[in-house]
């Protein structure tokens, strides 16, 4: 019986071909397979057996970091590691013992590691780091001794001035398995160093070079005989920073023993000169591998120096956010040059009292009198007339709820409040109390030092945002340039000149006879703005932002001291030395 | 049904069968002696490569078992929505898809990883051979002969988008291959060639550079004795060190010790060649042969062109699997990322696998008789 239908000749025939290229493919592997395993095997047999040949990764070292001057402030160093290559040792506890009499370390704790650390025969097992030249040599000279025992070279990274800007740095360690996976670059393994914070995690794909490594043929007493194969690390690329060294320097020092942050910055470029945060950190302690004991220290440590508080921290800014309800009202229509308020030292709202600093009130004051006294009731009033909705688009213009743009991982955006926020988080409606209270910079408003920074930048130019940034060029190791970082112009925003001529007189008059006057300067023309945030938790956090000169801003600053106490006291009269060194400079 | 039933047992391909369940044996012992020390980031449980492994295989005959109980003349009907549907799901990597080692490949559906790239290679051969059966006569005129490259052409844009150049080739192999069996004058064929082969020079600006580089490696493997051509040189040592007998299973001093890279997925040849030597080789060579030799015969015996059609295309995938893993594992071929059939890890390529089976088990079923 047949069925209806059969395939035509022509196909049998083809498929016939087919069948042809099908034996050829399958002589060719078993030809070749022959060839490799039986005419060769003996060859490779023996390659394989005495795999002394070695494989030794050689570590690409990163690229290094220099201030804007060109000065180095981050390197590698040579670190020598002693590691044990299991599948040599012919007797690990001889050996534990031999070793142990050089480089100080019990022998059970040697076997320990070994067993420990055990990948695989041929993968060296880390036993001592950081081993210093008396030691190299002498185990060089014992090699006989201590067959198994290798010396190997790896770059470590060097934080030359230990602390310094220790917060925007970072800090490089071993990757994680989270790391590992979300990387999307194939050639990272398990063990390798890369940035975790800072500029080193930002940075990472320009600092990391390229691993290297070599195959060389080793004799039985384990010394490299020849080198089979080689290929040389790539070194990383370096980065020039915007941070000036020796301003950086000098902040640091004048923060010394307290808690806070000075940001100082180029208005007219978006150029960081220095980020300057205390307490601070020794980056080294994280080279390579942490010990357990230092990070227990820095990560419980409740003053947390691992943290770049004008980045990643918020709080409220005080009176310095007057500067932004000031610059709403008059925009606005709200206010004007002329428009007077009285001050009476309260403010009554239904029943709830509202009170200025000055206890027996500033009198009738204009716009800039307000803004220099830094006068509750006027921006209580202005507040109120604008209510939240306006305010929060002014808010938003200013970049508040908003990540900077900055070269720096993970940025606060802070809280931006509004009647739908506040409907959305507490449940609640909007509170007329809620506008005195935002009027002046308390409440629910949070801020990183950054933004207040970014905000005090846009009032000395007039309007323009520059992305903020560290790091200024990136220089191959042959130096070539990689990539350089003009400024960029973020957006401009819209808001009328004499708004800003307005605002800008109540900031120089506040330094020359307002809540600022501890920063006045006989050398230089600064303007700015003082603000002191309640603290219920502690004592009140101090702020300044200011901008010098005044006829010709060319350099912004914020000062902030958490728990640091008034900011016409403490945070103005630190803004004003550094801004003198500045210009001293 | 029953009379479907009474075609299963009496028209079942029992020997390819066979041949296709000692072959998932022998990939999963494989398997467990080159994971069995932790490779990869999951460490510590040995066993679980083989577990995973073990799932997906049984999964793959559940789909194997469902497709053989469906008439495959019904896939004629959807191949287009098939075609369609594969496409998409392509697309789909592409948007949403996740990056492991720097390219997009896989698609999370639960929790389950999955490549749409595997699977469109059953969808191509699907729809291929539906289009080219019914058109067979029409495919004398050129520019109708150039219809299905277009149609292949979309899937091989979208794999290079991922980018994928070894599967990209398996499609081509694919349709070439196909094309030939329905008869297409070898003129054209030879065309399409020489036209190919000629603009290599702009198509090679489509690479990405580690495409570049290993077709560069595998030109002269001195070039990159530690990144692509170490790989290589490590395999060669592995495969030439078994010998004819192998170091025996587990023994394998170049596997146990890791120098091997991939050595689960593209480079478990290498594994096997080192363990089991020459004899281990031929006995897996022998069972690709077998299968390779029931698919030409369900061919050749298929009740129509379509049939036919599927049997070949299922032929051409394995084979060019299974030459160009292996060969280059010997350091014979550019090493281009393809798994070997049966036995290399991975979930979606064993779902295929098995599917693939089911359609020749299949086709067999309907086999016209003498």
């Amino acid at each position: 019986m047949k069925d209806s239908y059969q395939i035509p000749k022509e196909i049998e025939q083809r498929i016939n071909w087919l069948l042809i290229l099908i034996i050829i493919s399958f002589l060719f592997l078993l030809i070749n397979l022959w060839h490799l395993q039986i005419i060769r095997g003996g060859e490779f047999q023996e390659r394989a057996v005495k795999n002394c040949i070695r494989s030794l990764v050689e570590e690409a070292p990163r690229g290094q970091i220099y201030d804007t001057h060109g000065e180095l402030l981050v390197n590698n160093r040579p670190n020598v590691i002693v590691s044990v290559i299991p599948a040599e040792v012919d007797n690990l506890e001889d050996l534990s013992i031999r070793l142990s009499k050089l480089i100080n370390l019990p022998s059970e704790e040697i076997i320990i590691k070994v067993n420990k650390n055990f990948e695989n025969p041929y993968k060296p097992v880390k036993i001592f780091d950081d081993c210093p030249q008396h030691i190299i040599i002498e185990i060089e000279e014992n090699k006989d001794k201590l067959k198994g025992v290798i010396l190997e070279v790896n770059p470590r990274r060097n934080y030359i001035y230990q602390e310094l800007a220790a917060n925007c740095l970072g800090y490089v360690g071993e990757i994680n398995k989270e790391e590992l996976e979300r990387s999307e670059n194939s050639n990272l393994q398990g063990g390798d160093i890369i940035g975790k914070t800072g500029l080193e995690k930002y940075y990472e794909e320009f600092l990391r070079g390229e691993k290297g490594g070599k195959e060389v043929e080793v004799d039985a007493l384990g010394r490299e005989v020849a080198t089979l194969l080689r290929k040389k690390p790539v070194p990383g690329n370096d980065l020039i920073l915007t941070i000036d060294k020796d301003l950086q320097r000098f902040g640091e020092k004048l923060l010394a023993g307290k808690k806070g942050s000075i940001i100082l910055s180029n208005p007219q470029t978006g150029e960081i000169l220095a980020l300057i945060n205390q307490p601070s950190f020794n980056p080294n302690l994280f080279a390579n591998i942490i010990s357990y004991e230092d990070w227990q220290r820095l990560s419980t440590d409740p003053n947390y120096p691992l943290t770049n508080r004008a980045v990643q921290n918020t709080y409220q800014p005080g009176s310095t956010f007057k500067i932004v309800t000031g610059l709403a009202a008059l925009e606005e229509g709200i206010s004007n040059s002329t428009r007077k308020i009285y001050c009476s030292g309260k403010f009554t709202l239904k029943d709830q009292v509202f009170s200025c600093w000055k206890k027996g009130g500033h009198g009738s004051l204009s716009f800039v009198d307000a803004l220099s006294q830094s006068c509750n009731i006027y921006f209580y009033i202005m507040g109120m007339e604008l209510g939240i909705n306006r305010m929060e688009k002014y808010m938003q213009k200013m970049g508040l709820g908003e990540e900077i743009s900055i070269d720096l991982p993970e940025v606060s955006s802070g809280i931006r409040p509004s009647a739908q926020w506040k409907q959305r988080e507490l449940n609640e409606i909007w509170f007329p109390g809620d506008d005195i209270n935002l009027s002046i910079g308390q409440g629910y408003l949070l801020v990183s030092p950054l933004q207040m920074h970014s905000i005090i930048c846009a009032i000395a130019t007039e309007g323009l945002f520059y992305r903020l940034h560290l790091v200024k060029q990136i220089i191959s190791a042959e130096g070539q340039l990689v990539q350089n970082f003009s400024p960029v112009l973020l957006r401009r925003i819209d808001i009328s000149k004499e708004t800003f001529k307005l605002v800008k007189e109540g900031l120089r008059a506040t330094i020359v006879k307002g809540t600022g006057w501890r920063a006045n300067s006989n050398e230089i023309s600064i303007a700015g703005k003082t603000g002191t945030a309640q603290n219920p938790h502690g004592e009140n956090h101090a702020w300044f932002v200011g901008f010098a000169p005044y006829e010709n801003p060319e350099i912004c600053i914020t000062v902030f001291l958490e728990n640091g106490g008034e900011g016409g006291e403490a945070a103005a009269p630190l803004a004003r030395e550094t801004l003198e060194y500045y210009f001293r400079m | 049904m029953r009379e479907r039933l009474g075609k299963l047992t009496e028209n079942l391909d029992y020997t390819l069968l066979i041949a296709v369940v000692l072959l998932c044996f022998y990939g999963i012992v494989i398997l467990y002696s080159s994971t069995r020390f932790g490779y990869g980031v999951v460490g510590e449980n040995p066993l679980f490569y083989v577990k995973r492994q073990s799932l997906w295989i049984a999964s793959g005959f559940l789909l194997l078992i469902m497709i053989i109980l469906v008439d495959y003349h019904n896939l004629e009907r959807f191949s287009l929505a098939i075609y369609i549907f594969s496409i998409l799901s392509l697309i789909l990597v592409i948007v949403v898809g996740r990056i492991t080692h720097g390219s997009r490949r896989w698609l999370y559906l639960g929790v389950f990883p999955l490549q749409p790239s595997e699977f469109a290679k059953i969808a191509l051969i699907i729809f291929l051979a539906d289009f080219l059966s019914k058109n067979k006569t029409k495919m004398e005129n050129f520019t109708y002969f150039l219809l299905p490259f277009f149609y292949t052409g979309l899937y091989i844009l979208l794999i290079f988008m991922q980018p994928d150049l070894g599967t990209s080739l398996t499609y081509i192999v694919i349709l070439i291959i196909m094309l030939f069996v329905v008869g297409s004058r070898i003129k054209y064929l030879l065309t399409i060639f020489l036209v190919t082969f000629s603009s290599f020079p702009v198509l090679w600006h489509f690479l990405k550079d580690y495409q570049k580089r290993r077709i560069l490696v595998f030109l002269n493997p001195n070039l990159d004795p530690l990144g692509s051509g170490y790989n290589v040189i490590q395999s060669k040592i592995a495969i030439g060190s078994g010998g004819l007998l192998g170091k025996g299973i587990f023994q394998g001093l170049q596997s146990q010790l890791k120098f091997l890279p991939a050595q689960h997925t593209d480079f478990i040849f290498s594994v096997l060649g080192e363990e089991l030597g020459f004899i281990g080789a031929v006995l897996l060579l022998f069972l690709y042969i077998v299968i390779i030799w029931r698919g030409i015969k369900i061919a050749l015996e298929a009740k129509d062109i379509f049939g036919a059609l599927l049997a070949t295309g299922v032929v051409s995938f394995f084979l060019f699997h299974i030459v160009v893993n292996i060969g280059m594992t010997m350091g014979i071929l550019p090493a281009t990322g393809l798994p070997l059939p049966f036995i290399s890890y991975g979930g979606s390529f064993m779902l295929t696998n098995l599917i693939a089976v089911g359609l020749l088990l299949n086709v067999h079923l309907y086999k016209i008789k003498w």
